[in-house]
C-alpha cells in the first residue's frame, strides 16, 4: 500500500488539466438516470469501501460520495476529467492499465461496467449528489497527526486509590498498582536486600557494590526505605554517577572522538563536550538549561567566563556527527552535517524522526517536507565548528584547527546581542539575489567585454560583502597552506601541526542568517521554494517562536525545546531515564514517539513524571531518585511459570526486569572487583592528539584503541572512534556511534561466551583476584567461595553454590591459585554477573 | 519453547558430509549430557534434562515440503548498485540519453547505461560487461529486474530487505530460515555473517523475539575471524569442567527464571562457544585449499582477495552445514563516480563470485544452495543533478538475482518499464522475495509463524506472494 501511495503522488501531474464544458448530447434528466442507475450502484458497491466519508479509513485520500469530492481527487490529484475518459485517472486504474495503481484492488471490474465509467466521464461526469469535499488524506492525516497522544500537552491525571493502600510508597507506584489489581496481577515481592544494592548501585554508578558498602547496607537497621534512601543518595552524590548517566546521553547524542566514513580523521577536542555531559549530570544541571546549551550556549547569558566556557563547549553537540569528509560537493556535505544534526535534535531531545521529511513529506508524522527545511534553515544559519573540511577545491588535508573555536579567547567575549549591526536576513536575500543575476549574466556568451569588466568587478565587491557578513569567531590557527615539498600525499593529511597548548573545542557560531530552499527529493541541487525558518507547523501548540532576522534561530529553537508547553522533551527524557532503570521504556520506542513509534503502556505514569520533572525545575537527580525508591523499583526479578503466563512482556512492571550489562559494566566492574579501577578523570584527549591522519589506514585506530584499554581507567574516557569500537565493546553491543542510540542491542551470542572464556583481560582480572583472596585470608574453601560471590555477585552463596563451588575447588587440589582464578572466572562467565539483578 | 513446526510431510533430512558433522558434535554434546551425572540439586538435574534432551535450538528440522534448496548464501552489496549498469538491460534509456524524463522530483535528464550489455550463456542473457566472469556462468543466473520496495532511504529499505519491516524490530531473514530449519551441524551457528556493515546494525542479522541461538554470529574474516577463539591457558579438558560449573550457575538462574530466552540463550551459547573452538578455525582456515581454487576465487589478486576469501569461506560454511551465511560489501551508493566506483566494486566481486559459482557446482553444492546477490535497492535512470556520473536512488524497480537452489537459470523474470525506473511485469515486493526464498527452503511463509506476546508473527506479515515462475 505504502508503495501504491508513493506512486500516486508520482501520478500527481496527470491531472492538471482544464476542465472543459459539459457537452449536451443528454439530456441533464438522462444523465442523472444514467448515474443512478449504473454509476451509483458501481461506486457504492466497489468504492465506498474504502473511498467513502463513511469508511473506516479513507485510502488515497480520495473520498468518492459527493459531487464535491469526486472534483476534489485524492492524493494522486484529480481522479477525473469530465469528458475526457483517456485522460482520467479513475479509468486507467479500473483498466488495469498501470500495474501500480490497479482499482478495485480485489479483482478488475466487469468489462461492461468498466464501458458504463467510461460513459459517464465522457458524459461530464453528471453528479447529483451534493455535499462537501472531505479533506484529502494527506490534510486529514495530518489532523490525525496532530491528535496524536505525544503532541498534547502533558496532563498529570490525578492518582488513583489502590485496593492495597500498604504497599505503594509514591504515586508511581500507586499508578502502577492500580493497573496491576486491575488486571489481577499482585506484584511480585520484594528483592533481597543484597540484590537491591547491586541494583541500584550499577544502575547508579555503573559498578557493583563493594564488599564493605555491601556490609554497611546488609547492617543498616533501619527500615529498607530509609536504608535504601541514605545509600541512594549517597550515589547521587558520587562523581561516578555522572559517569554512568552521561554515558547513556552520549548514546542518544552520537557522541565519538572521531567523524568515521569514508576519512575517518579524529576529533581531537570532542572530549571536551564528554566531560561536560558528565559533569553536567554529576552538578544536576536542570535539564532544560542541558538542552538549551547544547543548542545554544554560545548565545545564552553567563555569569562567569568559566560557565561562558562550558555553554560553549556544549554546542559541540552539533559538531559531533559522522560525516563524508571525502564528499566534494560542499552543498550536498552541509545538507548532509544538517541532517545529523536535526536527526539528533528530533530522535534525541523530541523523539521524533525529523530527518524523514529531508526527501518528502513524512510518511507518518504532521511533518512536512517544508518544515524540515524551515528548521534546515536555523542550522544552514550556523556556523559547525567540527575541526574538519570536506576535500573541496584544492583542499588535501581534512584537520582544521582553524575550524575550532579557541576557548579562551571566545570566553571572554559576551554572547553576542541580536541587535549588533549584523545585516539582516533580508538584507543579505537580497545580496544573494543580486549576485545570482550577475553570475547568471557573466556567464552569457554574448557579454560586452566592457560589461563583462564591470559585472566581475560588481561580483567581487558582492562577494566581500557576503563574506564579511559571517560572523568572526575565535579559532585556532591555520596549518601552513604550503606542504613542504618531500611530503606525500599521506604524510600531508597526517602531518597537520597540532599545537598541544592551544584550548580549542568543537562548538557552534552564529553564521549568516538565511532561509533555505526545499531541497526536492532531498537533492542539493533541485531547488523548490524558499523556506523561512520556523518550528514544525503541527507543533506550535508548543509556541512559535519569531525566527530573527540577525541571527540563526538556535536560541529561539532552544527555548522552545524547553518550553513548558513542549510535551515532548520532558516526556522523552523521562522515558528515557525509565527505561534505563527498569529495561523498557513506559514507551518501548525510546527515540520515536512519533505515530511509527510505540504506544505508552502507562499514559498516567509518563505523564505523571512529566511533570512532577518539570515541576522540579527539570532535575535529573530528583526524577531519578523519585523512581528508584518507589516500591516498583524494589521488585524482585525471580518469576513462575505463571508470572509469565500472565505477562509476557512484563508490560505492568509486576516484577523487575533481567537486564544485561552494558559492555561498560562488565570492563569496569571487571577492573573494580579485581582491585585495578583507577576511579580518576584522565586529562586530554583519550588517544595521540598529534595525530590528525586517517585512522582507519594502517591499524592506527586499532592501535591507539589498544593502548587507551590497557589503562585501568573507566570506559566512559576510553577512545569512541568510529567504525574502530573494539571487539571487547563491540561483542556486548556498544551502542555504534553513527546515530541517535537511545536503547541498545541484546545479542546473546557465543562471541560472548568465548570473551569471557578466553580473553587475556578475563582470565588477568580472575588471577588477581585469585591471589588477593589467597593473600589476603588463607582461609577455608568455604570461606574463599564466599568471598568470590560477595565480590562478584554481591551475594553470600547457597548452600549448594557453596558446595558445588567447593567441589570445584578440590577437583585440582595441586594448584589451588589456578583453581581459584577458574572459579572466579566461572563466576565472570555466568549469566548472574552479566545481568542486572 | 520452539513451537513445532508442522512437519506432516517432506524426507527425512538428508547428512550431507555426515561424518564431519556428527565425529565433531559427540564430543561436546557428550560432554554436555555428563553433566547430568554430577552432584546438583533436584530442580538443575531437572533443568538439564529438559535442556540435554529437546531444548537444542539448532537440532535439524524437516522443512514444510520438499525443499529445493537447503541453505543459503546471500552476497548483501549495500548502498543500493545500479541495476541500469548491471543485471537491467534497457536499450531505450540509451537512444534517450539526455532527454528529459519522470514526474514531478524525479525529474531530470536521462544518463545512457554507462556499460555495454552482451547476450551470455546459451540462454543469451543480457549481462553488463562489468561481469567478464560472472556471465560466463549466465546459464545459472536467474535475473530478478521486477523487484521493488517501499522506501528510498537506505537505513529503512536495509531493514526492511532484512527483516521485512521498516518501523519495528523482527527477526531477520537468516534468523527465520535458521528458526525453520535448525542447522545440519551442531558445532557452528546455524546463521553466519561475514563482514556485516552499514546501516541496521544487529538488527540485519538479529533474531528479535525469536530464540538467541538464531541470531546470526559475526565474522570479521580481516580481522582473524572471531575473537577469542582459542583457549590460551587451559586444556580443554580442563575447560569443559569450568564450563560445566558455568552452566550450572546459569540453569540454577535460569530455574529462577523459567522461560527466560536470554538466559537460555547465554546456556546454549557457552555449548556452541566450546565447539566453535574447534570448528571454526578449522572451517575458516583457507589453509588447506590449492592454489588452483585460491586463484579460482581470486585470492592471489589484490583488488579480488578481500571478496574472494569472504566466498571461499562462505564455501567452506555452507559445506559445513551453515544453514544461511551472509556476506556484506558496502560502497554501492553511486550518486557521483558511478563509472569509476562501479568499475572498482564489480571487479572486486566478479572473480570471487564466478569462483564460487563454479567450486558449489564442482562440488555438486550447486543444485540445493541458493545463492542471492543483491542491494536494498536501485538507482533512477535520470542522473544525479549535480553531476552526470551518477544516479538517484530508486526503490521503484531494481534488479537482484539467484543461482542454483533450484530456480531458473538462465531466465529473466520480471522487468521494468523501458527507461528502467519502475518495476511493471512479474513485479517483487521486499515480502514477494522473502516468500520466494523460503519457499525455496520448503517453507510456507504463510505457515512458519512464532507466537509472541499474543500473537502470530511471520516474516512476511501479511504479504508475499511465491514467484513460482523462477521455479526450475
Amino acid at each position: 500500500m505504502k508503495t501504491r501511495r508513493l506512486l500516486c503522488v508520482l501520478l500527481l501531474c496527470i491531472a492538471a488539466i482544464p476542465c472543459p464544458a459539459l457537452r449536451a448530447q443528454e439530456s441533464a434528466a438522462e444523465k442523472t438516470f444514467f448515474f443512478e442507475s449504473k454509476i451509483r450502484p458501481l461506486l457504492v458497491e466497489h468504492c465506498y469501501e474504502c473511498h467513502s466519508q463513511q469508511s473506516n479509513s479513507i485510502k488515497g485520500g480520495l473520498s468518492l460520495d459527493t459531487r464535491q469530492a469526486v472534483a476534489a481527487g485524492g492524493d494522486s490529484g484529480k481522479v477525473l476529467i469530465p469528458g475526457k475518459p483517456e485522460e482520467s485517472l479513475l479509468l486507467q486504474s479500473v483498466r488495469y492499465d498501470n500495474p501500480d495503481l490497479q482499482m478495485p484492488p480485489k479483482g478488475r471490474l466487469a468489462d461492461s461496467q468498466i464501458a458504463d465509467l467510461e460513459r459517464w466521464i465522457r458524459m461530464g461526469a453528471p453528479d447529483p449528489r451534493e455535499g462537501t469535499a472531505v479533506p484529502r488524506t494527506n490534510a486529514w492525516d495530518r489532523q490525525r497527526g496532530r491528535s496524536h497522544w505525544a503532541f498534547q500537552h502533558i496532563h498529570a491525571p490525578p492518582v488513583p486509590a489502590t485496593r492495597n493502600p500498604d504497599w505503594p510508597r509514591s504515586d508511581i507506584d500507586r499508578l502502577l498498582l492500580a493497573r496491576l489489581e486491575s488486571s489481577g496481577i499482585t506484584p511480585a515481592p520484594d528483592t533481597s536486600r543484597e540484590l537491591l544494592l547491586r541494583r541500584v548501585t550499577l544502575d547508579l554508578i555503573g559498578l557493583p557494590p563493594t564488599p564493605a558498602e555491601q556490609s554497611e547496607f546488609l547492617k543498616d537497621t533501619a527500615s529498607d526505605d530509609e536504608a535504601l534512601a541514605r545509600v541512594v543518595d549517597r550515589l547521587l552524590a558520587a562523581p561516578a554517577f555522572g559517569e554512568r548517566w552521561g554515558r547513556h546521553w552520549l548514546d542518544v547524542v552520537r557522541y565519538a572522538d572521531s567523524v568515521g566514513k569514508t576519512r575517518n580523521i579524529p576529533f581531537p577536542y570532542a572530549w571536551r563536550y564528554r566531560n561536560y555531559v558528565i559533569d553536567a549530570f554529576n552538578t544536576d544541571k536542570p535539564f532544560d538549561d542541558f538542552i538549551e546549551e547544547q543548542i545554544a550556549g554560545d548565545l545564552l547569558p553567563s555569569r562567569s567566563a568559566r560557565d561562558r566556557a562550558e555553554q560553549l563547549v556544549a554546542t559541540g553537540f552539533l559538531a559531533l556527527g559522522s560525516m563524508d569528509l571525502n564528499e566534494r560537493d560542499t552543498e550536498q556535505f552541509k545538507l548532509d552535517q544538517i541532517d545529523d544534526q536535526l536527526d539528533a535534535i528530533g530522535r534525541g531531545m523530541l523523539g521524533l524522526t525529523l530527518s524523514c521529511a529531508r526527501c518528502h513529506d513524512h510518511k507518518f508524522d504532521p511533518i512536512s517536507q517544508a518544515d524540515y527545511y524551515a528548521l534546515a534553515g536555523i542550522l544552514a544559519s550556523t556556523q559547525t565548528l567540527t575541526g574538519q573540511l570536506n576535500r573541496q577545491g584544492g583542499n588535501q588535508t581534512y584537520f582544521h584547527p582553524e575550524r575550532l573555536l579557541d576557548l579562551k579567547a571566545a570566553a571572554k567575549q559576551p554572547a553576542p546581542n541580536p541587535s549588533d549591526s549584523a545585516p539582516s536576513a533580508a538584507r543579505l536575500a537580497q545580496l544573494r539575489q543580486q549576485l545570482n543575476t550577475l553570475v547568471r549574466e557573466s556567464k552569457s556568451a554574448d557579454l560586452p567585454a566592457p560589461r563583462q569588466k564591470v559585472v566581475r568587478s560588481q561580483i567581487a565587491t558582492l562577494r566581500r560583502e557576503l563574506a564579511a557578513a559571517t560572523p568572526k569567531v575565535p579559532t585556532g590557527a591555520p596549518a601552513p597552506t604550503a606542504p613542504k615539498k618531500s611530503q606525500t600525499k599521506q604524510q600531508r593529511i597526517e602531518e597537520v601541526p597540532f599545537d598541544p597548548k592551544a584550548e580549542l573545542a568543537m562548538a557552534a557560531a552564529e553564521g549568516v542568517p538565511r532561509d533555505i530552499e526545499l531541497r526536492l527529493r532531498g537533492e542539493p541541487d533541485l531547488k523548490g521554494d524558499v523556506v523561512p525558518r520556523s518550528i514544525p507547523v503541527a507543533l506550535r501548540t508548543a509556541g512559535n517562536p519569531r525566527m530573527p532576522e540577525n541571527g540563526s534561530g538556535r536560541l529561539e529553537l532552544a527555548q522552545w525545546l524547553t518550553s513548558s508547553r513542549n510535551p515532548l522533551t520532558a516526556r522523552v527524557m523521562v522515558n528515557r531515564v525509565w527505561s534505563h532503570l527498569f529495561g523498557r521504556g513506559l514507551v518501548d520506542s525510546v527515540d520515536n514517539f512519533g505515530l511509527s513509534g510505540s504506544i505508552p503502556e502507562h499514559p498516567e505514569l509518563l505523564d505523571h513524571l512529566a511533570a512532577a520533572f518539570i515541576k522540579d525545575d527539570w532535575s535529573v537527580k530528583q526524577l531519578i531518585r523519585r523512581i528508584v525508591l518507589s516500591r516498583v523499583y524494589r521488585l524482585r526479578t525471580e518469576h513462575s511459570a505463571e508470572d509469565l503466563r500472565r505477562d509476557e512482556g512484563n508490560v505492568h512492571f509486576g516484577r523487575a526486569n533481567l537486564r544485561r550489562l552494558e559492555a561498560e559494566i562488565v570492563r569496569d566492574s571487571l577492573l573494580a572487583i579485581s582491585g585495578q579501577l583507577d576511579r580518576g578523570r584522565p586529562t586530554g584527549a583519550p588517544f595521540d592528539p598529534a595525530f590528525t591522519g586517517d585512522l582507519t589506514r594502517a591499524g592506527r585506530g586499532s592501535a591507539e584503541v589498544q593502548k587507551a584499554f590497557a589503562r585501568p581507567i573507566r570506559s566512559i574516557y576510553l577512545p569512541v572512534f568510529r567504525s574502530e569500537i573494539p571487539q571487547m565493546f563491540s561483542v556486548f553491543d556498544f551502542a555504534e556511534p553513527d546515530q541517535v542510540n537511545g536503547l541498545r542491542d541484546v545479542t546473546t551470542v557465543p562471541p560472548q561466551a568465548l570473551f569471557m572464556l578466553n580473553n587475556p583481560f578475563v582470565i588477568d582480572a580472575s588471577d588477581r583476584i585469585a591471589g588477593q583472596l589467597l593473600e589476603g585470608s588463607p582461609g577455608d574453601q568455604a570461606a574463599l567461595v564466599r568471598q568470590v560471590w560477595r565480590r562478584v555477585y554481591c551475594r553470600t552463596p547457597t548452600p549448594i553454590e557453596s558446595t558445588t563451588a567447593i567441589a570445584f575447588l578440590k577437583s585440582n587440589p595441586g594448584e589451588p591459585h589456578k583453581q581459584l582464578a577458574a572459579l572466579v572466572q566461572s563466576t565472570f562467565a555466568s549469566a548472574e554477573f552479566r545481568y542486572r539483578p | 519453547m520452539i513451537p513445532p513446526l508442522n512437519t506432516s510431510s517432506g524426507p527425512p533430512f538428508p547428512q550431507r558430509r555426515s561424518l564431519l558433522q556428527s565425529a565433531a558434535a559427540g564430543f561436546g554434546w557428550l560432554a554436555f549430557q555428563a553433566l547430568a551425572a554430577r552432584p546438583a540439586g533436584a530442580d538443575e538435574v531437572a533443568a538439564l534434562k529438559t535442556d540435554a534432551t529437546d531444548k537444542s535450538p539448532l537440532t535439524p528440522r524437516p522443512p514444510h515440503f520438499p525443499a529445493r534448496a537447503k541453505r543459503v548464501i546471500f552476497l548483501f552489496m549495500q548502498g543500493a548498485p545500479s541495476h541500469l549498469e548491471t543485471f537491467d538491460w534497457k536499450p531505450q534509456l540509451k537512444e534517450r540519453h539526455g532527454k528529459t524524463a519522470g514526474n514531478a522530483a524525479n525529474r531530470g535528464k536521462l544518463l545512457a547505461p554507462q556499460f555495454d550489455f552482451q547476450p551470455r550463456g546459451n540462454s543469451g542473457l543480457p549481462i553488463s560487461s562489468l561481469f567478464p566472469q560472472l556471465s560466463r556462468h549466465a546459464d545459472n543466473l536467474c535475473l530478478l529486474n521486477g523487484l521493488h520496495t517501499s522506501n528510498a532511504a537506505h537505513p529503512q529499505a536495509t531493514i526492511a530487505l532484512h527483516t521485512g519491516s521498516i518501523n519495528f524490530v523482527r527477526p531477520s531473514l537468516g534468523a527465520w530460515v535458521t528458526y525453520g530449519l535448525g542447522s545440519t551441524n551442531q558445532n557452528l551457528p546455524g546463521f553466519v555473517t561475514l563482514n556485516p556493515s552499514g546501516p541496521g546494525g544487529a538488527q540485519n542479522y538479529g533474531s528479535s523475539f525469536l530464540p538467541a541461538s538464531y541470531q546470526g554470529t559475526r565474522v570479521q574474516p580481516e580481522a582473524g575471524g572471531i575473537a577469542d577463539i582459542r583457549t590460551p591457558h587451559q586444556t580443554p579438558g580442563a575447560q569443559r569442567t569450568q564450563i560445566d560449573l558455568v552452566q550450572q550457575l546459569n540453569r540454577n538462574l535460569l530455574g529462577k527464571h523459567p522461560g527466560n530466552a536470554e538466559l537460555e540463550g547465554v546456556i546454549q551459547s557457552y555449548e556452541l562457544a566450546f565447539r566453535m573452538q574447534t570448528s571454526v578455525p578449522e572451517v575458516l582456515d583457507l589453509r588447506s585449499e590449492s592454489a588452483a581454487t585460491l586463484t579460482r576465487y581470486g585470492i592471489d589478486n589484490k583488488e579480488t582477495a578481500a571478496f574472494g576469501r569472504q566466498c571461499l569461506m562462505a564455501r567452506r560454511l555452507a559445506e559445513a552445514g551453515v544453514r544461511f551465511i551472509q556476506i556484506t560489501r558496502g560502497g554501492w551508493d553511486q550518486h557521483r563516480d558511478l563509472r569509476e566506483a562501479l568499475q572498482r566494486n564489480c571487479t572486486a566481486i566478479d572473480q570471487p563470485i564466478a569462483g564460487l559459482l563454479q567450486d558449489l557446482s564442482d562440488r555438486d553444492l550447486l543444485r540445493d544452495t541458493l545463492v542471492i546477490w543483491g542491494g536494498e535497492f536501485g538507482r533512477s535512470p535520470q542522473e544525479q543533478a549535480s553531476g552526470g556520473d551518477g544516479r538517484r536512488h530508486n526503490n521503484l524497480g531494481f534488479s537482484m538475482w539467484m543461482a542454483g537452489g533450484g530456480v531458473r537459470g538462465g531466465f529473466r523474470y520480471g522487468a521494468t518499464d523501458e527507461l528502467g525506473e519502475k518495476a511493471v511485469e512479474n513485479r517483487m515486493s521486499t515480502h514477494d522475495l522473502h516468500a520466494t526464498i523460503l519457499h525455496l527452503l520448503g517453507l510456507d511463509h504463510t505457515r512458519l509463524t512464532y507466537r509472541y506476546a499474543g500473537r502470530d508473527f511471520r516474516l512476511t506479515d501479511v504479504y508475499g506472494e511465491v514467484a513460482t515462475g523462477i521455479l526450475s
